[in-house]
């Protein structure tokens, strides 16, 4: 099983280092079996959900730009155009208010890149 | 057949008149949505009342500001139908009997989600009026891995993601299967829609193995091995005794699934990608016909896409950039922009798995194959920086992409996509004809031919994405309108769709007859007799 281990890591660790969005996509969840997920750190939270669109070629670049955290919660609870609006189910309101604040002041990340 | 007679026909019908006659929800209760039949105002707010009471307030919206998320949808809806009137998301499978119980004594219905990222297909989004989201999504626990069988047991609010996320941080070398958007989906919604992945194990609901159902009387219900008095093999045996019942919990609204079992599959020795490019949008038989052998072998072990042009192109430009003309884009315009962004009129994705002996021989045979058909076989290498080839490559070994949500921006940027899957046999003789049609279809209204085919064990699924612009409201008639052509003309045809979305449920039911509809309503009748689960769903009521 280690073997195998060593194999999948080999195999999946060039693509995951790619770009900035798939560093951050696998900060670890710490989610333990039988339990839900627990709450996310805003740079889970975006490299979990944001990241695959803005900064990989789909959604414009968010970070670096201190857009304000009442745009980001509206933009993320309602959608805007293709981009999917997302619940307090699945970003809850407490994850959605620490995501804002560090998107607002958040370095750009050199390695993201968007339209 | 005898038994309880279901005015499907009135389900639509019925909504707009109990708002004509109840008044619509108001704008306290969802975007222009109106109530469920027989639903009063006051029923719908004594039911959100008790939802409260069991998932607390945070937890169900019922104005139209907290319900904006629940009521964002891609797929056409220029009279407002399908907006929910509220939604509540439930902790535990507890708290979803709990809420259906409440739901039976004021009978309004609830419409469960998953995860609710059925992009294309609706979303969260109701097919008939009145419903209440029962939004699944907080429910997102991973019950177990088995190491051994390769298997897991999961909950309906559990993503891709967080799969992934599990299995890497305990050095678990098993792949997931994804769909194009796999960060915010999971398992048990796409399988119970049955949709389909790019690895080996794409066939979701193929690889699916037990279920927890909670029944619209609130019983729990587990399927195959699952209410045994041992029952270990709940994940290793999919059929358990009797009548295998899972697939009447799919596409359905039988029941709630409140967990569901599936398999893994072993990382391989060796993952090897390919691409095969043709020229032709004619070229499109012949590789049908190539592929069917080894796809039916197994010496192509995925679920293959061959995706056509304009489908890649729109996934990262928009449509300005090929053409200005408001008419259906030309195939001559987008195979010159295709041909200087390194893509072929048809990109054929397969991949070979295993050791490298295994590999190398299955490409020997690959190769053979296309050359035969003057296909240009092409590898990872030979496509470095290509944004097209790198999406699919992480498609077939199970990784995670939302690439695909740029189609959403193709035409306008309202963000209009709807889904068209008819279904035909792997065979080329069947390729053509439907291409045909479809642009037709499509330039009657004024949309591209944006498509791709998806080549299973036997099937093939034409995949076509529907691209307007939802901003404008004439458009997205049009899209409507356009949409509900394609489906009665391709029936005609005998080209049935696997799957579709709240707009057009009811539509694709008729196309499977009469017989089909009413064992459904039987079976509906039988689990729900209030109907307060999802009526409407698959054209049930």
């Amino acid at each position: 099983m280690k073997r195998l281990a060593l194999l999948a890591l080999a195999l999946t660790a060039p693509a995951l280092a790619q770009t900035g969005t798939a560093q951050t996509a696998s900060l670890p969840s710490g989610q333990q079996l039988g339990q839900v997920l627990p709450q996310r750190t805003p740079a889970k939270t975006y490299g979990s959900t944001c990241g695959y669109c803005h900064g990989t070629n789909v959604g414009p670049i968010l970070l670096g730009r201190h857009l304000p955290a009442g745009y980001i919660r509206d933009m993320v609870r309602g959608g805007r155009n293709g981009m999917p609006a997302f619940r307090p189910s699945e970003v809850t309101p407490a994850e959605l208010d620490a995501l804002a604040e560090w998107i607002s002041k958040a370095p750009a990340n050199p390695t993201e890149h968007g339209q | 057949m005898n038994g309880p007679q279901i005015d499907r026909r009135g389900l639509l019908g019925a909504g707009v008149m109990a708002a004509a006659s109840v008044g619509i929800a108001g704008t306290a209760m969802g975007q222009g949505a109106v109530l469920a039949p027989g639903v009063s105002q006051a029923d719908l707010a004594a039911a959100l009342k008790a939802f409260r009471a069991v998932v607390g307030d945070e937890w169900v919206a019922g104005d139209a500001a907290t319900l904006k998320p629940w009521s964002k949808s891609y797929t056409p809806d220029p009279s407002g139908r399908h907006a929910p009137v509220g939604a509540v998301c439930p902790a535990n499978v507890e708290q979803v009997q709990a809420l259906l119980k409440i739901a039976n004594q004021y009978r309004q219905p609830l419409w469960p989600v998953s995860t609710g990222k059925n992009m294309g297909y609706g979303a969260t989004t109701t097919a008939a009026p009145g419903q209440v989201v029962l939004d699944l999504k907080r429910m997102n626990r991973i019950i177990s891995v088995d190491t051994e069988l390769c298997t897991a047991l999961v909950e309906p609010g559990v993503t891709y993601q967080q799969l992934r996320d599990y299995l890497d941080e305990h050095n678990i070398p098993l792949w997931i299967d994804v769909p194009t958007v796999g960060p915010i989906v999971g398992p048990v919604g796409n399988t119970l829609d049955r949709g389909v992945g790019y690895t080996p194990y794409g066939e979701h609901f193929m690889v699916q193995c037990g279920m927890e159902v909670v029944l619209a009387n609130g019983d729990i219900l587990k399927t195959g091995m699952g209410s045994t008095k041992n029952p270990s093999a709940w994940q290793a045996f999919k059929w358990g005794y009797g009548p295998y019942l899972d697939g009447i919990f799919t596409q359905s609204n039988f029941g709630v699934v409140t967990k569901m079992g599936l398999w893994l599959m072993p990382a391989p020795p060796v993952y090897k990608p390919l691409v095969v490019r043709h020229k032709h949008m004619a070229d499109v038989a012949r590789i049908v016909d190539a592929m069917r052998p080894l796809r039916i072998a197994g010496v192509v072990p995925n679920v293959v896409l061959m995706m056509g042009a304009a489908y890649q192109v729109a996934m990262f430009h928009r449509r300005g950039e090929v053409s200005d003309g408001a008419g259906q884009i030309s195939d001559d315009d987008i195979g010159k922009f295709a041909a200087s962004h390194d893509l072929g009129m048809w990109n054929t994705y397969i991949a070979l798995y295993g050791t490298p002996a295994q590999v190398a021989e299955s490409e020997r045979i690959v190769r053979g194959a296309f050359a035969a058909i003057d296909g240009e076989v092409m590898t990872q290498e030979q496509m470095t920086g290509n944004p097209w080839f790198h999406h699919h490559a992480t498609l077939m070994r199970g990784g995670l992409s939302l690439e695909e949500v740029g189609l959403a921006r193709w035409k306008g940027a309202g963000g209009g996509l709807a889904w068209f899957a008819p279904v035909a046999p792997a065979k080329g003789s069947e390729t053509q004809g439907q291409i045909d049609l479809a642009k037709q279809i499509l330039a009657k209204y004024g949309f591209d031919y944006t498509a791709a085919f998806a080549v299973g064990m036997r099937e093939l699924h034409h995949i076509i994405a529907l691209l307007y612009d939802k901003a404008d409201p004439a458009e997205e008639k049009r899209a409507d309108a356009c949409y509900r052509e394609l489906v009665t003309g391709f029936g005609d045809r005998g080209w049935a769709s696997y799957r579709t979305g709240v707009h057009a449920m009811d539509l694709v039911a008729a196309q499977y007859g009469d017989t089909n509809r009413a064992v459904n309503a039987a079976i509906k009748q039988a689990l729900d007799p209030n109907h307060i689960l999802a009526p409407g769903k698959s054209g049930i009521a």
